[in-house]
């Protein structure tokens, strides 16, 4: 099986296993920069977003308002249902005033 | 049939499979053999990047005949500019090492017996994946241990750990700089670099920089410190090189240094020499500052520092009047003393106060440069809590490093649950870890234990499979990005093929995987990895560039003062630079540096203080021939009068106690030290005879330091034993 298309299998199964559970950091990572990356970069489509465009609390409300583009679009319609807690956990966790000290290489 | 020529190589594939067949064998250091090289051998220059030390210098190597002739610096890198230290040219003969790791081992003796028998890559990884598997199995997936040290294939490392569901990465920073990493981090949201080239004023407290480590800063002190005649004041119970070539010496009284920068603060404070601007526009905390720093008298510091108040309050005055080029050097050196946070955080806020932050000669906020990132498949979190409780043991510390010492406390004590493998990357911690006799009951309590390294390390020597990772030198790397004053990325490509039976640690992680049932995780190549990071460098033909240049760094000068705008947000919970932390409070730590004075000895006893000489900073590069031409074995520094007093003359050998163990080192007795500290050097005394020149040459420093770490980050605390002297 091609890389691609295994990639997209696992997170399948993956995206599902984890609709009821609390969000992991690392899968939010993935689908944040799968998903928002592609416009919210340097030079892309949209404005660039890194998790330290907001604080923790202004991600809280942002995910509890659930709105994209504005309130255009539903968050939930860009990055799928199951990944949103995903998402929301990465961003929260590496806010602007997360207590996340820097380290040594790794 | 038809000759067979034997050449190095072969020779030593069927010197290996020979081996494997007549069941245990004890290996030795088989002898390099020299392979003749034809006068019209092609010369070819492939730029890389150092790996000897954490540094990342850009090298060029010059490649004849499939040989590393010589290593040459590369000026492109504005960081490590036209620089390689006797260290990073030493890395030809990491390669061509006869010590160095030639083929995957199973221990077949008692650990530590030194019995191996050589074996296929597929009966390393299949012997490894059914212990792991095992243990998975019996004790569940967190009781596994994931060890590494910082490096560009470290993440491989990590990521197989996480996949394979345990929680348990303990990397190197809490043997390292984790107290400076996150005194900075909670400070000002992030850990600056210091503009020693342009400073007027460095203050610095045992780093002994021109001497323990050879890196651009050391080159930058000497740019600026004794090129520019900025002024160096230096702090340390020995007289270091780095103390020949300050302007100022002071041998402080062991772990006062807080003593001495509180009362700088007070002086600073007192005669309102601060920088009143910038405290109020982009700090918090500093009324509390000022009322707490009262107590804090120079002739207060003076009786728990041994340095006269007056030149207390002169230093200070110095420092404030060069103001946003003073600099207080955090340097590179690990913690001393349990309260090695606090000591740093009022480095800190020193710092804060006079106003050097964002500035030229000042503490600079790292510049940084994008690159692209593979997007390799994530696995489900590790569900256990970590083994070493750094959630509720050390709250502030950083989660994915761990914290070892408690570690160890923790797996030796078997709560809050048993660890029973142990992967190791690329690092020692038989001797970068305090107290070697608990190392070794951590070892004795795994039921497995496996070492990837591109030598016998003594953590290896314990191991009961060894796999040989490929020299950086015959390997090709992710890319790294340097953030800095002058950021750069860099590449590090494969320079020659290997010429041992060795694996770069990417393949030894797939193999493993594979059995493990995670490959799925790692079904990528390093061109792939390499490939996804070139794609967002922000220049044409990027590969290429990277390829033939080795280092891409943008152009221009340092640009300096981009924080210090008025809607700038500094990455801590206020926002500003928090001199006073409400964060510390809340976990239940000083949210000021409050000082305690450190215990001193009795008097049959010496503080052990430690240090590096720059051709072998780390334990791991001992061994290598051209840096032990300058160095072969450790001696201890032990002051006249005490040495008198003990009938030990110079150059006689002695026996070193303290309450974990006792070590037998020359005496080396020399004014050059406090009459109430002994010293020796890190990196002697192995284990493992296949480090045969250092093999039971000098001692160990592990061996007799006692188990003390620092009370907010966690990170060891090296300067906290004491130790008796006598004659052996």
């Amino acid at each position: 099986m091609r890389n691609s298309l295994k990639l997209f299998a696992v997170i399948a199964a993956l995206s599902a296993s984890l609709a009821a559970q609390g969000g992991s950091d690392t899968k939010g990572k993935f689908f944040f920069k799968k998903n928002c990356k592609s416009c919210h970069a340097a030079g892309g489509s949209a404005k660039e977003i890194t998790p330290l465009s907001k604080t923790q609390a202004q991600w809280k409300a942002y995910f509890a308002a659930g709105k994209h583009k504005k309130g255009a679009e539903r968050i939930d319609s860009i990055v799928k249902p199951e990944q949103v807690k995903d998402v929301q956990t990465f961003l929260v966790n590496h806010a602007s005033d997360s207590p996340q000290p820097e380290t040594c290489g790794g | 049939m038809g000759t067979i020529r034997m050449d190095r190589r072969l020779f030593l594939k069927s010197a290996g499979a020979t081996a494997g067949a007549v069941a245990a064998t004890q290996v030795g250091c088989l002898k390099y053999f020299k392979k003749g090289r034809s006068s019209a051998a092609e010369t070819k220059e492939i730029p890389t990047t150092c790996e000897l030390c954490p540094n990342k210098c850009s090298a060029i190597a010059v490649v004849e005949g499939g040989f590393v002739k010589k290593l040459n610096p590369n000026p492109e890198n504005p960081k490590s500019r036209d620089m390689l230290c006797a260290r990073g040219n030493a890395a030809i003969k990491q390669v061509y090492d006869p010590d160095r790791l030639k083929q995957p081992m199973i221990r077949v003796g008692a650990r530590g017996e030194g019995k191996w028998k050589p074996v296929s890559w597929d009966e390393a990884f299949d012997f490894a994946a059914k212990k792991l598997s095992e243990v998975k199995g019996n004790y569940g997936p967190e009781a596994s241990l994931w060890s590494s040290t910082e490096g560009f294939q470290e993440v491989f490392f990590k990521n197989l750990g996480l996949a394979f569901g345990s929680p348990n990465l303990v990397r190197h920073p809490t043997l390292c700089l984790a107290s400076v990493n996150l005194a900075y981090s909670a400070t000002f949201g992030t850990v600056p670099s210091f503009d020693l080239l342009n400073s007027k004023f460095v203050i610095m407290s045992g780093a002994n920089r021109f001497e323990s480590i050879i890196t651009p800063d050391t080159m930058d002190l000497i740019g600026g410190v004794m090129e520019r005649k900025a002024k160096l004041v230096y702090l340390d119970p020995r007289f270091t090189v780095t103390a020949a070539k300050a302007d100022e010496w002071y041998p402080i009284k062991p772990g006062t240094d807080l003593a001495f920068i509180l009362a700088m603060i007070h002086v600073i404070i007192a005669e309102n020499r601060h920088s009143k601007d910038f405290v109020a526009a982009y700090t918090t905390g500093f009324e509390q500052l000022t009322e707490h720093v009262k107590q804090y008298t120079p002739e207060w510091a003076e009786k728990e520092t041994e340095i006269p108040a007056k030149d207390i309050v002169r230093i200070a005055r110095e420092f404030a009047d060069a103001g946003a080029r003073a600099l207080y050097y955090a340097g590179r050196r690990s913690s001393w003393y349990q309260n090695d946070f606090q000591m740093r955080r009022a480095q800190a806020i020193l710092n804060a106060i006079v106003g050097n932050w964002d500035q030229m000669g000042g503490m600079v906020p790292n510049a940084k440069l994008p690159k692209g990132e593979f997007l390799f498949m994530p696995w489900d979190e590790p569900k256990a809590p970590r083994v070493d409780e750094i959630k509720t043991a050390f709250p502030l510390a950083a989660a994915g490093d761990g914290v070892y010492l408690k570690l160890r406390e923790n797996v030796l004590s078997g709560k809050p649950y048993p660890v029973k493998a142990w992967m190791v990357y690329k690092q020692d911690p038989m001797n970068s870890l305090p107290d070697q006799a608990k190392t070794l009951k951590m070892i004795e309590q795994m039921d497995f234990i496996g070492v990837i390294d591109v030598q016998m390390s003594d953590m290896a020597w314990y191991a009961d499979v060894v796999f040989p990772e490929s020299a950086y030198l015959e390997r090709t790397d992710p890319v790294e990005v340097m953030p800095g004053i002058w950021p750069a990325v860099v590449y590090r490509q494969q320079v020659v093929k290997p010429i041992h039976d060795t694996k770069p640690n990417l393949e030894i992680v797939q193999g493993l995987a594979k059995r493990l049932g995670l490959g799925d995780y790692f079904d990528y190549t390093i061109e792939q990895w390499v490939e996804a990071e070139f794609k967002d460098l922000p220049i044409p033909m990027a590969a290429e560039h990277m390829k033939k240049h080795g280092v891409w760094a943008a152009s221009g000068q340092p640009s300096y003062g981009k924080t210090l705008t008025p809607d700038h947000r500094f990455v801590t919970k206020t926002g500003k630079i928090e001199i006073f932390s409400e964060r510390l409070q809340e976990a239940g730590y000083d949210p000021l540096p409050v000082y305690a004075a450190p215990v001193q000895p009795p008097g049959d006893r010496f503080r052990l203080i430690l240090g590096r000489v720059g051709y072998f900073t780390h334990a791991n590069q001992s061994n290598n021939v051209w840096l032990h031409e300058f160095m072969k074995e450790n001696d201890l520094w032990i002051n006249p009068k005490p040495a008198e007093r003990l009938g030990i003359r110079d150059g006689s050998y002695v026996s070193v106690s303290s309450s974990v163990g006792s070590v037998k080192l020359k005496a080396r007795v020399t004014e050059e030290i406090r009459p109430d500290c002994v010293f020796m050097l890190h990196g002697f005394g192995k284990k493992s005879k296949m480090q045969s020149l250092v093999y039971n040459v000098g001692a160990s420093d592990a061996v007799i330091l006692e188990t003390a770490w620092d009370k907010v980050s966690g990170n060891a605390a090296f300067h906290e034993t004491f130790v008796k002297v006598a004659n052996a």
